[in-house]
């Protein structure tokens, strides 16, 4: 009988800490993922005007496009003198809840941060249609009919093949070797769109200059290339940086989120003068710790694009035309060379303003089937 | 060292190593590809220069494919005999495949012998940590899910740690008692309080994905130069052996993390089939009761040993950081510790096995970066899949039916 209690408190006790360390674990799930929207308020509300952001997989804290797109947000929001909300995602089931849990907090104006997060965007405008959304980077035309799927959606997009084409005319310019190189994270629009850039950039520069600048990691014409498979700053990147300094390469482009951080490593160990080229951010600015490597980097007004959108929205003048970042209206650019100055040809800086200027009046063509269609 | 049962020996090797050498006979004679590859042995700065290989393509296809032919009969011959396959066999199967492949994808291209060597060691080190986790673990007789959780905290705790304290030593220490302390809730969950291993392995990983995040989102990406910019290790080439053209820039020219791995794999395997220690573990993990009447206290080992396997996969953690990339990302492990889990299986549970499995895993992924580069007429997503594919072929196609430690996953009352 003893024995039989004695088994019944332990079997209970069990039970208990299980359901403790389950709960434990439920609590880590919702603080770690999903988070619930949070206040930020910034100054006594001169208006009740709400704009919010869902972030996808790479949080608000990127030091890329989630975090530039949140930084728009705030600067819009401290010039309106209003708050915000925010919702951080960290696996992809995250978009829905976090979009109804916006639109539950009487939200006016949610942008959602990247590509991934379309679909879930269209479902949730099109079950509030009179809630206005806003998404980076992408077109919200999942049927690919050429108009966005849900007619309370503003696009922000970036016609980034001009920067591109720059930051590769400036790599083809600067390597003594003779080979280029660039590997994203995964094969999607935002990424090749600059790979296509900057090889067109190459081959431009390849046929004004009568030089022989190869281009590996991305085939324009096949559209297939190296790829991470991921956004992680990891060995794999690493090693596949490595894997194309070992071809020789001496200017490499890494396209996609904090990658750039292992292709730095990589040029770091291979001893080398290696120039990178960053992505989004001037990274010299958002990323001094190898300041000296960076050559240039290919410049997204994501923080201007979401600023200026929310702006608008709150004059009430939202609109469904996509807000375009391009060379022209300096939505999109390039970087200055900063620690590199001294090392870049002197007339570099000149012949990239006329090729800008040339990319701008259409005497130059920039192409790239990921260019957003307007 | 033999627990294999001896089983008559079937046609599936020979089967499989013909379709593999018809494969490669069909690749070259169909695709007409001609030309020079040429395979670059050393790369500049090293003490020796090896001149580079160059291979004329059709002429080394048909000789590869005419070896791997014969390698495959060699194996139908055995069977006809009643006789294994020699695992060397496969090996050099392999090896001279692997060789046929290149040439032909590298036509008139250059391949970096050395890099793709050197990178898939470096690729490889964080499995080969968590896969001899594994393999002590499961010896044991726990089940060890956690390997994924065990690498993430080692990974964020020395990244940590090694910033805060500018000492990538401590950071590794700080690895290891990091794994240890996963292990500690493996451990007691699963022998205290009997639940069921898979279980709490599975809710270890994501607890410690969830803490990691949570902590890199809100306390390191506050202050990064304090917190998350540890110093990196060095790499400490060793004398006269980094000298050696091909195995001494990828074997001796490597960081500590990857010296201490070298000697790692020797002592487990030494440990468990030469030592007082490994026999009590394996009795403990193959017939606790058995174990217990001998006077080995069986919980007592596994708690320990199930301990020491989270320091070993911990220090693999570390790997991500201080030995590679420096700062701690989230979710940075990317699965590994489930691939090191698939290599305790192909390894058959033993740690040089079990070595050679992750060394394929990270020679497929390296293959994969290097071909994609040269730029292959395969799409990027299949060659993304690459090493999955490898191992699943390898796990399915040549180990077969295995069997692991008879006591793994149970959890052992005395009676």
């Amino acid at each position: 009988m003893g024995q039989h209690l004695e088994d019944i408190v332990k079997i209970t006790s069990r039970k208990a800490a299980l359901g403790g360390f389950a709960s434990l674990g439920v609590v880590t799930l919702l603080a770690g993922c999903g988070s619930a929207p949070t206040d930020d308020s910034t100054k006594s509300a001169a208006s009740d005007f709400l704009p919010c952001m869902v972030s996808d997989a790479g949080g608000f804290d990127d030091r890329s496009f989630n975090q530039l797109s949140f930084e728009g947000m705030k600067a819009a929001a401290k010039e309106l003198g209003v708050e915000t909300k925010e919702a951080e995602s960290s696996v992809e089931t995250d978009f829905p809840s976090n979009l109804t849990s916006l639109v539950d907090a009487d939200c006016d104006l949610i942008t959602s941060v990247g590509y991934n997060l379309s679909a879930a965007t269209v479902e949730s405008a099109t079950a509030n249609p009179e809630v206005h959304y806003a998404i980076v980077d992408d077109l919200a035309d999942n049927n690919f009919d050429g108009t966005t799927d849900a007619d309370n959606i503003k696009p922000i997009i970036f016609d980034t093949v001009g920067a591109a084409f720059l930051a590769g005319y400036a790599a083809a310019d600067t390597t003594k070797t003779g080979i280029v190189g660039t590997f994203g994270g995964m094969s999607i629009p935002s990424v090749t769109i600059f790979m296509d850039g900057f090889q067109q950039g190459v081959n431009y520069y390849n046929t004004e200059k009568g030089a022989e600048v190869k281009v590996l990691g991305w085939d324009y014409t096949t559209q297939e290339g190296s790829f991470t498979g991921g956004f992680e700053a990891n060995e794999k990147a690493k090693s596949l940086a490595q894997g194309l300094l070992d071809q020789d390469v001496d200017v490499i482009m890494p396209v996609g989120g904090p990658i750039y951080q292992s292709a730095a490593e990589a040029i770091i160990d291979s001893k080398k003068d290696i120039a990178l080229i960053g992505v989004d951010a001037d990274l010299f600015v958002s990323d001094p710790t190898y300041k000296d490597m960076y050559l240039t980097s290919v410049l997204k007004g994501l923080s201007k694009g979401v600023e200026e959108t929310v702006l608008s929205a709150e004059k009430g003048n939202f609109s469904t035309d996509p807000y375009v970042g391009t060379l022209e209206n300096d939505g999109v650019g390039i970087a200055p060379f900063h620690n590199w100055e001294d090392k870049v040809s002197k007339t570099l800086q000149a012949e990239l303003d006329d090729v800008k200027a040339g990319l701008i009046d259409g005497s130059i063509t920039a192409t790239s089937v990921s260019s957003p269609k307007q | 060292m033999s627990t294999e049962t001896v089983l008559r020996p079937g046609w599936k090797v020979p089967i499989i190593l013909g379709v593999f050498s018809l494969a490669s006979l069909l690749l070259f004679l169909l695709s007409g590809r001609q030309g020079i590859s040429v395979f670059r042995l050393s790369s500049s700065g090293e003490a020796v220069q090896l001149p580079a290989l160059e291979l004329p393509v059709m002429a080394s296809g048909i000789v590869i494919s005419v070896l791997l032919i014969g390698l495959a009969g060699f194996s139908a011959y055995r069977v006809t005999r009643a006789q294994r396959t020699p695992l060397y066999v496969i090996v050099i199967f392999g090896v001279l495949f692997m060789v046929g492949l290149l040439v032909w994808a590298f036509v008139d291209a250059t391949l970096p012998v050395t890099g793709l060597l050197t990178g898939t060691v470096a690729l490889s080190a964080p499995i080969i940590y968590g896969a001899l986790g594994g393999v002590i673990s499961e010896r044991v007789g726990v089940v060890n899910i956690a390997i994924e959780g065990q690498l993430l905290a080692g990974a964020f705790t020395s990244a940590v740690v090694a910033s805060v304290t500018r000492n990538p030593f401590l950071g590794l220490g700080a690895a290891m008692i990091a794994g240890m302390l996963v292990s500690f809730v493996l451990a007691a969950f699963s022998i205290k309080y009997l639940v069921d291993q898979v279980i709490v392995g599975v809710v270890l990983n994501v607890l410690v994905l969830g803490l990691t995040s949570f902590f890199f989102s809100q306390v390191l990406s506050e202050d990064k130069q304090l917190l998350n910019s540890p110093p990196r290790f060095d790499k400490l080439p060793i004398p006269f052996l980094s000298d050696i053209p091909v195995i001494g820039p990828v074997l001796f020219n490597q960081t500590v993390i990857i010296y201490i791995m070298y000697v790692a794999v020797a002592l487990v395997y030494y440990g468990l089939f030469h030592t007082k220690w490994g026999l009590r573990v394996r009795a403990v993990g193959e017939h606790p009761t058995a174990a217990d009447t001998v006077g080995i206290a069986v919980n007592r080992t596994r708690f320990w040993n199930v301990s020491l396997a989270g320091a070993v996969a911990g220090l693999g953690g570390a790997f991500f950081t201080l030995g590679s990339v420096g700062s701690f990302q989230k979710e940075m492990t990317a699965g590994l510790g489930f691939i090191a889990l698939a290599a305790v299986i192909f390894g058959r549970w033993d740690p040089i096995r079990a070595t050679l499995a992750a060394l394929l895993f990270g020679f497929a992924t390296n293959l994969q970066n290097v071909l994609g580069i040269i730029g292959s007429p395969i799409p990027s997503e299949f060659m993304l899949m690459l090493p999955y594919i490898v191992t699943i072929i390898a796990v399915a196609g040549l180990v077969g039916q295995v069997r692991g430690p008879a006591a793994a996953g149970k959890p052992y009352v005395k009676a």
